[in-house]
């Protein structure tokens, strides 16, 4: 379970040695001691534990203020999930009501219906109102995923493999290209994909919120189709909703709870698709595609070993197609799920220097896993198309 | 403090200007939190000298404590605000002036990374050779503060060293550049080198001219699995007595590898009773001479086993490992407490075994000890398993037979973290009254009015 008692040990762990300033966006924007997670795990044991100070409008700001992108446990010598306190010490402040009720409404919405389409139509003017659908959001696509692809899509001869394929939000109304290049290209490679019905959204928004609740709500309606697919894998093209899926949506369920088997066994299945094709190989060989890319690396991405270099080892494989390294590829780019949507000034911020980084490199196309930061780097990108990697394969292969 | 916000306000922009409690409680303490916190009235984070200038004008004329703070990484508490007032976060001071590859010298603010400035240097083919293990985040400013050295120290010296000149805030607003762009200077009292190491405690270093080397063209990582520490400690004299001096070489013991392990592929064995981390550097073939020197000594000696790291990405994740060691044996602990005391190179053996009896006899904090074996800069460090007070008895009394044993081995009582709060009485311990009498008197020649980093270097304040 998400609470915070469970996490006394591990906010002790830090021993304020401050590593974790070199790589936090949000301490490298504000330059301010109170907004790095040295500090807020402090404060968190302070004031939600010790209760040695009071919940004030300027502890939730503190709170509030850090993206839950997890590059300060990944400095911290110590490990200390720094996300998850946090996340959990949103749950323990606000109790599932960070926002208000129009809000949450629209939220749950959305993640129950798997995209955008609920905020749109009539919700959608309220949604505007409120903020949620600014300019970075790419607008909705005409036919979303789910009415384009359906059920069982086999391959030509006997499969190799037989993965199930998890369709995230945005993938299933923003981008729904992308849900074609994953199906195409693990067919193309002789891996037949199921796509099992009654998906909702993996629960990450909610979890940002703290949200527990409606964490576990999404997992119930997600773990029993995940985990009565018969494959050997499966496959998310998203690294968050991956991230959840490995590692958060077991730790969201209480202990005892029947669920959490399953929630097991689905965590030992679930890949991100680019790490998948790498690891059991492409039976395919690409043809050559002449073209220049660099890749931002999305945050979420220490949920396995190999992820971080999958989706430059996948698309080695295409002669011709030749990556251009950024400086900085695992900087974050600011998005942070819908944080640059509370934070926009400091979100600009962080955004601007992984946009210098992006111009330096000259590539006309930039890859990424992850649909925020797709989103939010794309409205500042016009002179380049920004996509995922797995589209770049998709377009080798001509399909 | 009242008024102290508004009056601030007027001196620097109002959002660089932080009085909620959370701020102030972020700001409370370095990396020592635990033994000791304190509370200032307000951080004021300045963007430029003349800020600094106005801020400590204004702190003097009302008599406010004024502490200077990095990035807060100290290991002896010398930014810790023990008396209130001011807390001058220097990092928004972050920029570097110029890098002057002919005069081999670069200016930079106090609040430069000094990774960063590493980086900086290297690209133009230049090199800063201080690398203490917070190297990604601490400042150049807190360098400067506290004579920060690293393992580089055995063949490279410390941040002294490499200090030409500086920039600095006067606790009365004045503001003095002493030193320069040159490499030597014998014009009257050496005040470049007496801010530096001053821990906050004279005024406020807002710039340094700094002295650098030309790149080394390679590198090679070596690591060497002794069997004994005296072993260890005999390797060390007799590589430098040889003639080869390794650009780092660090001890370490076996507690320190288990928890390198998780870094490191293949997993070093943990036979071994002491581990020796070199690095070597110059040109290829120099780099080849000391390594075939290195490996005769060790082999003669009859060293457990070495290992020769050729990659420089996964030597890289050796250094990564070393650097991390705190940090991770605290993830096995409760609470951790570092200590420097620095012994004369040829009585490292000595101090380690004693330590060690010391390490034996004790029953709720273990005691552990690694260093800069270089250049007899070591860390003992204690351990909690738990907190309570009988295990805080333990440590206190091991802590001060520890640096009663390296003064008695004619050490030092912090070889490179400074004083701080932390080591005020053993700065008595080492110096004496007389000397103590003299240091406090410089420090009213500076600040009469004690207003700068109050409560730190020696016993009640001032
Ligand atoms: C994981 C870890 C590893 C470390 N390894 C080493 C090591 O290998 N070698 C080593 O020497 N140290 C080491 N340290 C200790 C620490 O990093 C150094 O003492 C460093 O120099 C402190 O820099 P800082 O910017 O964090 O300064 P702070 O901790 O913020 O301040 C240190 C002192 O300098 C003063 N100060 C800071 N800036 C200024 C300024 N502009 N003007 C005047 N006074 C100022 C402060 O008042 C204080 O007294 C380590 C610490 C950690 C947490």
């Amino acid at each position: 379970m998400l609470d915070l008692d469970a996490y006394r040990d591990a906010m002790a762990k830090c021993s304020h040695c401050g590593l974790c300033q070199a790589t936090c966006p949000v301490y490298r924007e504000d330059f301010l001691q109170t907004h790095l997670a040295r500090a807020r795990m402090d404060l968190i044991r302070a004031v939600l534990v010790e209760g040695e100070l009071p919940v004030t409008k300027r502890f939730r700001e503190v709170l509030d203020r850090c993206l839950l992108c997890t590059n300060c446990s990944r400095t911290c010598p110590a490990g200390v999930p720094v996300d998850e306190i946090v996340a959990a010490a949103r749950n323990r402040v606000y109790q599932g009501k960070r926002r208000d009720p129009v809000r949450r409404r629209l939220l749950r919405r959305f993640m129950g219906q798997r995209g955008m389409k609920g905020l749109m139509g009539k919700a959608g003017t309220v949604a505007h109102k409120m903020g949620w659908t600014p300019a970075e959001l790419a607008p909705p696509a005409s036919k979303p995923f789910e009415k384009r692809y359906k059920g069982r899509i086999s391959t030509e001869g006997k499969a190799r493999a037989r993965v199930a394929y998890f369709v995230g939000c945005a993938t299933n109304t923003l981008y729904p290209d992308t849900g074609k290049a994953v199906v195409d290209v693990l067919v193309h490679n002789n891996i037949e994909v199921v796509i099992p019905e009654g998906q909702v959204c993996c629960g990450m928004p909610a979890l940002a919120d703290g949200d527990l609740a409606l964490v576990q709500e999404m997992a119930r309606k997600n773990v029993p189709v995940l985990a009565a697919c018969d494959v050997d894998a499966i496959v998310t093209d998203c690294t968050s909703c991956g991230l959840m899926f490995k590692s958060k949506v077991v730790k969201a369920l209480p202990a005892d709870d029947p669920l959490r088997p399953r929630a097991e066994a689905v965590a030992a299945k679930i890949w991100e698709v680019t790490d998948y094709l790498d690891h059991v190989g492409l039976t395919a060989d690409p043809p050559p595609l002449a073209e220049s890319y660099t890749y931002h690396m999305p945050c979420h991405r220490s949920w396995t070993p190999t992820l971080d270099d999958a989706p430059r080892s996948l698309l080695g494989n295409i002669p011709e197609a030749e990556l251009v390294e950024l400086e900085e590829p695992d900087r974050c780019c600011g998005a942070g799920g819908t944080f640059f949507m509370d934070f926009k000034e400091l979100a600009e911020g962080i955004r601007s220097a992984k946009l210098a980084d992006i111009r330096r490199t000259g590539a006309k196309t930039v890859l990424t896993q992850c649909p925020a930061c797709r989103s939010f780097l794309r409205t500042r990108l016009e002179d380049r198309r920004v996509t995922h990697p797995i589209v770049l394969l998709a377009e080798a292969y001509n399909l | 403090m009242k008024g102290l916000a508004k009056d601030l306000k007027r001196l620097v922009a109002s959002e660089r200007v932080r009085t909620d409690p959370e701020d102030l409680f972020a700001y409370s303490a370095d990396a020592t939190y635990y033994i000791k916190r304190g509370r200032p009235d307000a951080v004021v984070l300045p963007e430029n000298t003349k800020e600094v200038s106005a801020l400590l004008k204004y702190a003097f004329h009302h008599a406010v404590p004024v502490t200077p703070r990095g990035a807060g990484t100290g290991l002896s508490g010398g930014c810790t605000p023990l008396r209130g007032g001011i807390v001058l976060d220097m990092k928004r001071m972050g920029r570097i002036l110029d890098i002057n590859r002919r005069n081999m010298s670069a200016g930079v603010e106090a609040g430069v990374v000094l990774a960063d400035f590493h980086k900086a240097v290297k690209k133009q083919g230049l090199f800063y050779p201080p690398n203490p293990q917070s190297m990604n985040v601490c400042t150049l400013g807190g360098n400067v503060a506290t004579r920060a050295c690293g393992p580089h120290g055995v063949k490279y010296g410390a941040t002294g060293d490499y200090v030409m000149g500086l920039e600095v805030v006067l606790p009365d607003g004045s503001v003095i550049a002493p030193g320069g762009l040159v490499s030597r200077s014998s014009a009257g009292y050496d005040l470049t080198h007496l801010f530096t190491g001053s821990e906050g405690t004279l005024g406020v270093i807002t710039k340094a001219n700094l002295r650098l080397l030309a790149l080394p063209p390679a590198h090679r990582t070596a690591m060497v699995t002794c069997e004994t520490i005296e072993q260890a400690g005999e390797a060390v004299s007799e590589i430098l007595a040889g003639g080869t001096l390794p650009a780092m070489i660090e001890f370490l013991p076996r507690m320190a590898i288990a928890a390198m392990n998780r870094y490191i592929t293949p997993p070093l064995v943990t036979e071994g009773k002491a581990y020796l981390l070199i690095d070597l550097d110059g040109t290829r073939d120099e780099i080849q001479a000391q390594a075939d020197q290195i490996l005769g000594i060790c082999r003669r000696m009859g060293v457990l086993d070495i290992r020769v790291i050729e990659d420089e990405q996964e030597a890289a994740t050796y250094w990564t490992a070393r650097s991390n060691i705190g940090g991770m044996l605290l993830a096995m602990m409760k609470k951790a407490i570092n200590e420097d005391v620095a012994v004369p190179r040829d009585r490292i053996p000595e101090f380690v075994r004693e330590i060690q009896a010391m390490a034996s006899t004790l029953s709720r904090v273990v005691l552990g000890i690694a260093g800069h074996a270089g250049d007899g800069n070591m860390h003992p460090s204690i351990f909690f398993p738990e907190v309570n007070s009988d295990a805080e008895n333990e440590a206190e009394a091991v802590i001060r037979k520890v640096v009663r044993l390296g003064l008695s081995l004619g050490g030092t009582v912090s070889g490179e973290h400074g004083i701080g709060f932390h080591k005020a009485e053993f700065l008595h311990w080492e110096l004496g009254e007389v000397q103590i009498r003299l240091l406090k008197r410089i420090k009213k020649a500076f600040d009469p009015k004690g207003i700068m980093n109050p409560g730190k270097l020696w016993k009640e304040g001032r």
